[in-house]
């Protein structure tokens, strides 16, 4: 009985996943085609937890509903440009795109059907089998940041990319009005919490679902916050702390990387034993890292000394902004 | 302690963090990177001439569980022709950024495009192949929007939309994989992969993506726009090397890893989209009013004569002959990597001191600026196929391999691409060679000239005398044995 | 195959090919970027549906290592291309 409840549930997330999908795709108000957006992230991460991975759900929930959606919110009053053919394409053009994705869904489809009879366990054994020498006890966590760690490692890198992409476009985006009272209460009272709460997801990603990114993800949010609400006595964002930030996950990833290879023969071997306490180290220092790096994303473009600290000898040029 | 091959990958990510954590000696910070990588890579190149193939086991866990880096000729050649492109084209940067605040925002970003280059190139695992193409493709399109200017600005957002669109579609194949055989490392996949339903779609949707990242014909709309209108060290960087290794990345999945998967006709299919792209490609070089415009449908044509010569690999059957069409193919992509580059740093030169790039008012520049036009001429030399260049070469094996294997086809499509070059260099250089103005003095930047020299000189004499060498290299590396072999 | 594993696959085929569709069709920036996220859901709601393995099992870890790293690079690619869009409408209306 409860398997025909089940399956019933699935079979209304798949169809709510769809219509809202379609919905956001095919809108043409972006305000709304943003919120419909944030509501698939939300629908996903219910998914995600539907479907056994609890981390997913929190990095979902956090960072494709929650900081993409106020990414794309914040990014809706840019007046973006529009690229790329403004009038509707040739109907020909559309009905060859509308056959493509018909024909991959079907393909997909097909290829699903037949080419996975059973589920193949032997990656899922291996890593249960060697849990136990990971240094930690969730898998997800031992996947990321042990046995496959330099994909993390890489990941960490594309990151920084996108953030170097953006200080070097422009400023900020400024504020648009004062925060008011009810914005700025309540932000003193979640920032405090957030950061304890990135703090606890940094911390019990080692044997529960949770972990560097989660937590660099709630962090980022207390950070985008205090960027809203402006309250008062807000230090300057000092560049050059933001520049060590930023390098700094990547930094002590190739640091312990280059450090154990010196030593154990391969890079990222970590040491027998200390692997648990390393992994730590190294997912503090990536929250910190993604933390800066998801707010820049969010801010859009570098603070105002972003540039005054790279012509720090330069006095007279201490006017120039970007 | 000495692995060449991890040092060659975190050499650059180490001198791109440096760089932007200290902003005022980036450009020294960077050039120590570049020349500290070409030496890692160097080295790599000397190991495979020992052992023919060179593995690593990242975190000393098993390929599977872990992952794994690996090299063999083909990879680490074109990981050392990546090195001398970025290490001259840094030389060259140095000067060529006349901002300072665009210069450091360059280097850090010039840095980390490196290391992906490397760490695609070396990387075995299939899911870390994705996320080295999304590194790649990121810091190209920050490169190329660095141009800051609003032609720059829309031709990197196309490229980072269609990029996106190439990786997702190669995710997805990723994910089939791994649902159908449960394995993401490539040598366990080459053992085990078979013709069905999932291995094709999967391996459709994989070569989909990357046919778009490599710019291939239909898919090359992308390209001259973004190829031209960014900074030329960018420029040198992305038609060089960023196109390079997605058309290597293809040929190491089609040859390599899923080699029994594939149907017959496929080849046929790349073959008639290289031809194509050799012929619309040229034909549009010959009629641009650019000179970067031209260096860039140059691209999209040399990118067709590397899936033309995939497609003569393909008709083959004989393994031996196969891995000597492979090293020429190999010859082909390295002439054209260091041609190109030097032919953007020129075209650089010649902006910096006409302030424009329009191929009619070239008049004078060969009075102005004698070494530069000497290597355009070379670069030239080096895409028509002229001897001795690498291209004549790789070319002529062409030819040849396409009489023996039967497929005569192409042979029309390489007369008249190699003609076609002949028409637009010798356009460009008919304008070089023009009477200008004489205002200017005769011109030597030994900065800005010597990096295009070298690497034209690289194409044209080193690679065409030399290629013996690579012949042996690539004839002994098995990097994936199939279940087959 | 597991039934969840063949539903949340097919439903994950079904928004790789509606977000495709939509970002060759959408003419602005932000609704293309939109349209890719979907997208990559898609490619990822594949991933966690293979690693499914039932209600009574844990499932396979691997797969969601590397859709956390697709959600990451996802969000990545997306801040990065919507800051493209905002300076090249400041260059539009600087130019005028």
């Amino acid at each position: 009985m409860t398997d025909w409840l089940w399956l019933g549930f699935d079979a209304v997330q798949v169809i709510a996943l769809w219509v809202l999908g379609w919905l956001a795709c095919s809108s043409r108000d972006v305000r709304r085609a943003i919120t419909l957006f944030i509501a698939f992230g939300l629908l996903l991460a219910l998914t995600w937890a539907r479907l056994s991975a609890p981390d997913l759900a929190l990095a979902e929930a956090a960072i494709g509903a929650g900081i993409s959606g106020a990414l794309l919110l914040a990014a809706s009053r840019d007046q973006v440009a529009q690229s790329g053919p403004s009038s509707a394409q040739p109907l020909i053009l559309r009905g060859l795109i509308n056959l493509l994705s018909l024909g991959l869904f079907v393909l997909l489809g097909l290829a699903l059907w037949y080419g996975i009879p059973q589920p193949r366990n032997e990656l899922m054994l291996e890593v249960q089998a060697m849990l136990p020498d990971s240094g930690v006890s969730n898998p997800v966590t031992a996947v990321l940041l042990n046995f496959r760690a330099y994909d993390t490692l890489l990941e960490l890198a594309v990151v920084l990319s996108a953030v170097m992409a953006i200080v070097a476009l422009g400023p900020m985006r400024p504020t648009v009005a004062p925060a008011g009272f009810l914005l700025s209460g309540l932000t003193r009272w979640l920032t405090p919490m957030l950061v304890t709460v990135a703090g606890y997801l940094l911390w019990v990603g080692s044997h529960a679902p949770g972990g560097a990114f989660q937590a660099g993800a709630v962090l980022a949010s207390a950070l985008i916050l205090l960027l809203l609400s402006r309250l008062p006595n807000q230090p300057a964002i000092n560049a050059g702390l933001l520049r060590g930030l930023l390098v700094l996950g990547i930094a002590v990833f190739v640091g312990v990387g280059l450090v154990s290879m010196l030593f154990n023969q391969h890079f990222l071997a970590y040491f027998p034993g200390t692997d648990g306490g390393l992994i730590l180290l190294i997912e503090t220092a990536a929250t910190l890292s993604i933390a800066a790096a998801l707010t820049l994303a969010y801010a859009g473009g570098h603070p105002a000394d972003w540039d005054r600290f790279e012509n720090r000898q330069l006095p007279d040029s201490a006017g120039e902004n970007a | 302690m000495a692995d060449p091959i991890v040092w060659s990958i975190m050499l650059p990510l180490l001198a791109s963090l440096l760089a932007l954590a200290w902003p005022r000696r980036a450009a020294a910070v960077a050039l120590g990177g570049a020349i500290l990588g070409l030496l890692a890579s160097i080295a790599l190149l000397v190991e495979i001439g020992q052992q023919a193939t060179v593995t690593h086991h990242l975190g000393g866990w098993q390929p599977g569980l872990g992952i794994a880096l690996r090299a063999d000729a083909f990879s680490a050649l074109l990981l050392v022709m990546a090195m001398l492109v970025v290490t001259a084209t840094t030389f060259y940067a140095g000067s060529y950024f006349s901002d300072r605040m665009q210069a450091q925002r360059f280097w850090p970003l010039w840095m980390m495009l490196v290391a992906a280059i490397a760490a695609l190139l070396l990387s075995g695992d299939l899911f870390n192949l994705y996320v080295t193409l999304e590194l790649l493709g990121l810091s190209a399109v920050a490169l190329a929007a660095l141009g800051n200017s609003r032609a720059s600005l829309e031709a990197a957002i196309r490229y980072l939309t269609v990029g996106l669109l190439g990786s997702m579609a190669f995710l997805a194949g990723v994910a089939l994989i791994y649902g159908g055989y449960g394995v993401l490392d490539l040598s366990q996949l080459a053992q085990q992969a078979k013709p069905e339903i999932l291995t094709l779609t999967a391996l459709g949707l994989m070569t989909s993506g990357l046919l778009i990242k490599a710019a291939l014909f239909p898919m090359h709309f992308w390209l001259p726009a973004a190829h031209s209108s960014a900074p030329a060290p960018v420029s040198a960087a992305l038609s060089a090397l960023v196109v390079k290794v997605s058309v290597y990345l293809l040929v190491r999945l089609w040859l390599d890893v899923f080699e029994p998967a594939l149907p017959a006709t496929a080849g046929l299919l790349l073959g008639a989209l290289g031809s194509a792209a050799v012929l619309w490609g040229s034909w549009q070089a010959y009629r641009t009013q650019r000179l970067k415009l031209l260096a860039a449908y140059s691209t999209v044509a040399q990118v067709g004569y590397l899936f033309l010569f995939l497609a003569v690999i393909l008709g083959m059957t004989d393994p031996a002959l196969r891995q000597q069409a492979l090293a020429a193919l190999l010859v082909l992509a390295l002439t054209h990597g260091f041609a190109k580059s030097a032919l953007f740093l020129c075209a650089g030169v010649v902006l910096h001191r006409a302030g424009h790039d329009r191929i009619p008012d070239l008049g004078g520049t060969a009075r102005a600026l004698p070494m530069t036009t000497f290597v355009i001429a070379l670069s030239c030399v080096a895409l028509i196929g002229l001897p001795p260049s690498g291209t004549f070469l790789a070319k002529w094996h062409l030819i040849s391999d396409s009489i023996t294997t039967g497929q005569w086809w192409w042979i029309p499509v390489i007369m008249a691409g190699s003609l076609l070059a002949a028409a637009y260099s010798f356009r460009v250089l008919g304008h070089a060679f023009a009477p200008g103005d004489n205002s200017g003095p005769m011109v030597h930047w030994a900065r800005e000239e010597l990096p295009a020299l070298t690497l034209a000189l690289l194409a044209t004499v080193v690679l065409g005398l030399g290629a013996a060498g690579i012949w042996d290299l690539v004839a002994a590396s098995d990097l994936y044995p199939g279940a087959a072999s | 195959m597991i039934d969840q594993t063949l539903m949340y696959g097919i439903c994950g085929a079904g928004l790789f090919a509606i977000g495709l569709r939509a970002t060759l069709l959408q003419s602005l920036l932000l609704l293309r970027v939109l349209a890719l996220n979907v997208c990559g859901a898609g490619v990822f709601l594949l991933f966690v549906a293979i690693a499914y393995r039932g209600p009574a099992q844990a499932a396979d870890p691997v797969p969601h290592a590397l859709v956390l790293t697709g959600i990451v690079v996802a969000v990545s690619a997306m801040a990065m291309a919507v800051a493209l869009g905002r300076r090249l409408s400041q260059l539009e209306k600087d130019s005028g």
